[in-house]
């Protein structure tokens, strides 16, 4: 039955049919093949609304509001000026900063959807308009706003935690390491990059200039201080900073600066809806198609054929890596990890490993499939707001997953990496 | 952008009195999603001012965006297999000749459009499960089926959208992606 | 033949820990199979009730709190201080009582269940940053609970602003201080967490998390008497193993956290401190009444005459 699933699957994403197809009709199969006929696939309809209501999902209709508002107004740019007076005449300086921007954006608000839409939004035009080429943007904001599963809070560690009863928060401190590793090399490639295709830079701003783009942003940095000020100083939630930056957001481009209408707002909101359900149908479907491989038990099948039990410590880090990378693939993140934790835990625990490692590489391999072909949430979202083809938008993935790779092989053979910091706070080890 | 004159944004291309029921369907799903991700922001927003400002949340905030995120990812659907903007890959089917992408957006169509209408009819029977077991939102105090009801509709019309795309393009010369817009990604650049 | 068994927590859970004993005795005595499917991989609670309800899932373990909005008297079990907090009462009310094997049995067979074994899961603390002594310690303290009308109720009369927050937002929430306490059994409080951000722990007496398993009704109306009796005996002894595994699995999570993190302050409420809180948790039970009417008020009445009989 996995077969015939996801060979027709692939088929049908491969001829050009919408994303949403390919994962329904493999869900139909599943379904009729697992209760002999159509008779129980109502259950489907089930799993499409389990998709779409977690509480934090909000988040992410909300941001792209508050973005996109932002955006329309003056808001974006003026941060954008401002970030620029700084490091407009460095080469790859643009670059640096969105990636920068997405890691602690995407850190703070949990959602790496909304990071693509609320960094990714205003600042994609900026970098087009500065000579980079459209591909690597893409890859570059999709692949930064993924780091942020690695920094806390990061939902997935949560949930980790939860299913192998592992500390979330040595977890959580185990993620920065590699989390601040992977920026550092991806500022490094997006330097090369804007060297290697000379992307032209700013002439060097002055003081008087400097000075003036901050006062120009100071409404604006009132963003930066609700999200990151607002989520790590405990007065929001991630779902409620989204919603303070709407409010916020109304308030400056309405009524302070009078950027916007009444009917932008309306038009906003619209194409808001429009792409929250684009992204959502697809989280659904996806929801429905996790729960026939989990209910049809195929990763335990999976993985009972490779013989995990007999193989080292490193071999079990590296078919952990591949199952959760394979996964990620085709299924929600946050489902791999409820599944396979538990198939994992006992050869975990009979090989010695660290699982606070563990933890930190599920993650990390976690957030690498998200941003890779072909079912990505991330991939997903950057369609449905830039209204670039797919291709398009994974064509500059390659050296980003590259770099990600490394890192995670990196990780199993330096776990200092993430356990440095885990063991300086905890004075372990 | 094409040279053509672009059509109103409700404007329905079916005969007559279809084409008002399509035209009203049109700006229903329109006005519902834009009010959905109001009444969204307002309801969140209200929740956490009166955290704030009154030290009490809105025990029922929850389950109203619940409502809401059904309601906008199902008139978004629609809305969205209208305006051609549900997300595929092309590499393939753009390389090929365009008789034989003529074919492949019929076939296209045809299916999602089955895929949808299977989908709705499958719906219709999940409500009615959810409405026989009695189950209410603890904190709204309503039936949980009423959450849903916007589900099978959405499915409807983007099934239905999809029969028609299938239809236009058999009709019409040119390849459509959708009712309303021509294949090619620089067409869907207007602003929605 | 398979039967699938779905539950609300991670395998090494109580549910889980229960499941695992149902699925050994089922396997030990026939040639049945059967696979367990922990938290959230086929849903959540309401989803694996109603893959039960349709005949997909064989057997399911939910709490009768999130049971509350498909049989609202199971709401019963939130009412505080209802139940005895002595573990030896505890079970033998579970064993003996009318109220829940008879009176709750006919009501879970009406949603098309039927009830197998009710099992308490261990008493509920309460996790905060500041001790709680008395019911105004919990003023302005923004208290998690799951969205459930009477939770809510408890921690208004507790003097506390009840937050319902999902569980996902839980950690860090009391981690950014957005919460600044919440409630949950030990085991649960050591397996999720919650300790590394909170540092107190309360025992207040005023509940336990109560559990239960049932099966498809149809499927288990179909077995044959052997097998009916295969399936009664399996929940028997799992009872029985889960009676035996509570005892000390209190103190075993308190142990564990306690290690974990030595500061963390454990306070168990005196029977006076109690009182002011019991006081206040006087109105649940009207409220309770009020949305369940006459039925509620007879389940009600039914248990406090079963709890009557075993503490005696
Ligand atoms: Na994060
Ligand atoms: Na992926």
């Amino acid at each position: 039955m996995a077969a015939t699933i996801f060979l027709t699957m692939i088929v049908l994403l491969l001829l050009g049919f919408p994303m949403m197809i390919p994962l329904i009709i493999g869900a139909f199969i599943g379904f009729y093949e697992l209760f002999n006929g159509i008779d129980k696939m109502d259950f489907m309809v089930q799993q499409f609304m389990a998709g779409i209501r977690p509480a934090s999902l909000i988040a992410v209709p909300m941001f792209i509001f508050a973005a996109d508002i932002m955006t329309r107004g003056h808001s974006a740019n003026r941060l954008i000026d401002m970030v620029m007076s700084f490091v407009g005449h460095i080469k790859g300086g643009l670059a640096v900063s969105t990636a920068t921007a997405c890691t602690l954006f995407g850190a703070v608000s949990g959602s790496t959807q909304a990071t693509v839409v609320a960094v990714g939004s205003p600042l994609r035009p900026r970098m087009l308009q500065a000579g980079y080429k459209d591909n690597f943007v893409l890859a570059l904001i999709v692949n930064s706003s993924d780091i942020a599963f690695l920094i806390p809070p990061s939902i997935g560690m949560i949930i980790y935690g939860v299913v192998s009863n592992t500390s979330i928060s040595e977890l959580f401190i185990a993620g920065i390491g590699p989390g601040l590793l992977i920026l550092v090399l991806f500022s490094i490639y997006s330097m090369i990059y804007a060297r290697i295709k000379d992307v032209p830079t700013e002439p060097k701003a002055n003081w008087k200039q400097r000075v003036h783009a901050v006062q120009q942003a100071i409404w604006p940095l009132g963003f930066p201080v609700i999200i990151v000020g607002g989520i790590y100083g405990g007065i929001f939630s991630p779902t409620e900073a989204a919603s303070a930056c709407v409010l916020y957001a109304l308030i400056l481009e309405f009524i302070v600066f009078r950027a916007i209408s009444a009917r932008d707002i309306y038009e906003t909101a619209k194409s808001t809806g429009l792409i929250t359900g684009v992204v959502f149908i697809l989280v659904g479907a996806g929801a429905a198609f996790s729960w026939v491989i989990s209910f049809a038990r195929i990763p335990q099948e999976l993985l009972g054929a490779i013989g995990v039990d007999e193989m080292g410590a490193i071999g079990v880090l590296f078919v952990i890596s591949i199952s959760f990378f394979i996964g990620c693939m085709f299924v929600d993140p946050i489902v791999v990890i409820l599944i396979l934790v538990p198939i994992f835990a006992p050869v975990v625990e009979a090989v010695g490993l660290d699982p606070v490692l563990v933890g930190t590489i599920v993650t990390l391999q976690v957030a690498i499939g998200s941003a890779t072909p072909p079912f990505g949430c991330d991939i997903f979202t950057a369609m449905a707001v830039f209204k670039r083809p797919y291709f398009e938008v994974i064509r500059g993935t390659p050296p980003f997953v590259l770099i990600l790779l490394l890192v995670a092989v990196a990780l199993i053979f330096f776990p200092d990496i993430a356990l440095f910091l885990r063991d300086l706070a905890f004075a372990k080890g | 952008m094409t040279d053509k004159p672009q059509p109103g944004e409700h404007d329905s291309d079916l005969p007559g009195f279809l084409g008002t029921i399509d035209s009203i369907i049109s700006r229903l799903e329109s006005v519902g999603l834009a009010v959905s991700v109001l009444l969204m922001a307002l309801n969140t927003i209200a929740n956490v001012v009166g955290r704030f400002v009154f030290q009490e949340s809105l025990f029922f905030s929850e389950e109203v965006n619940r409502i809401l995120i059904v309601l906008i990812t199902f008139a978004g659907i629609g809305y969205a297999a209208r305006h051609g903007r549900h997300i595929r890959m092309s590499a393939i089917y753009d390389a090929l000749p365009a008789p034989v992408r003529k074919v492949f957006m019929v076939a296209i169509a045809i299916i999602s459009s089955l895929c949808m209408l299977a989908l709705c009819y499958f719906s219709i029977g999940y409500i009615g499960k959810v409405a026989t077991s009695g189950r209410i939102l603890p904190a709204l105090q309503i039936p949980v089926y009423w959450i849903y009801l916007w589900v099978p509709v959405g499915f409807a019309v983007t099934g239905i959208q999809y029969a028609l795309t299938a239809v236009k393009n058999l009709v019409e010369k040119d390849i459509y992606l959708s009712t309303k817009v021509l294949e090619g990604y620089d067409d869907t650049e207007v602003e929605l | 033949d398979t039967w699938r068994y779905a539950f609300e927590e991670a395998l090494t859970d109580v549910q889980g820990v229960y499941a695992t004993k149902f699925k050994e005795e089922i396997e030990k005595n026939s040639d049945h199979e059967v696979e367990l499917f922990p938290y959230g991989t086929l849903g959540e609670s309401a989803d694996i009730m109603e893959q039960t309800q349709a005949g997909i899932l064989q057997f399911v373990d939910q709490s009768p709190g999130f049971t509350g909005a498909l049989i609202p008297e199971a709401q019963v079990f939130f009412v505080p201080y209802l139940l005895p907090a002595e573990s030896e009462q505890l079970s033998e009310f579970f064993r003996t009582s009318k109220a829940i094997n008879e009176d709750f049995k006919e009501l879970y067979a009406e949603q098309g269940l039927e009830l197998l074994k009710m099992f308490p899961e261990g008493e509920v603390a309460m996790t905060t940053q500041e001790p709680v002594k008395q019911p105004a310690d919990l003023n302005g303290v923004k208290f998690r609970v799951m969205t459930n009308p009477l939770l809510v109720e408890t921690y208004q009369a507790f003097g506390a602003t009840p937050t319902p927050l999902p569980w996902g937002e839980v950690y860090g929430g009391l981690q950014t201080n957005i919460i600044q306490g919440q409630e949950n059994p030990a085991f649960w409080i050591e397996s999720t967490k919650m300790y590394e951000v909170t540092d107190v722990i309360t025992f207040a007496g005023h509940s336990n998390f109560t559990t239960a398993v049932m099966a498809n009704k149809e499927f288990y109306d179909g077995l044959s008497d052997a097998d009916k009796k295969l399936v009664q005996d399996a929940s028997e002894a799992a009872f029985d193993y889960i009676v035996d595994y509570q005892k000390g699995l209190t103190e075993a999570s308190m142990d564990k956290i306690k290690k974990a993190k030595p500061e963390m302050v454990v306070n168990v409420l005196s029977e006076e401190e109690r009182a002011p809180f019991k006081a206040a948790a006087a109105e649940v039970e009207k409220k309770f009444i009020e949305m369940t009417g006459d039925s509620g008020k007879a389940i009600l009445e039914q248990m406090k005459a079963d709890l009557e009989a075993v503490s005696k």
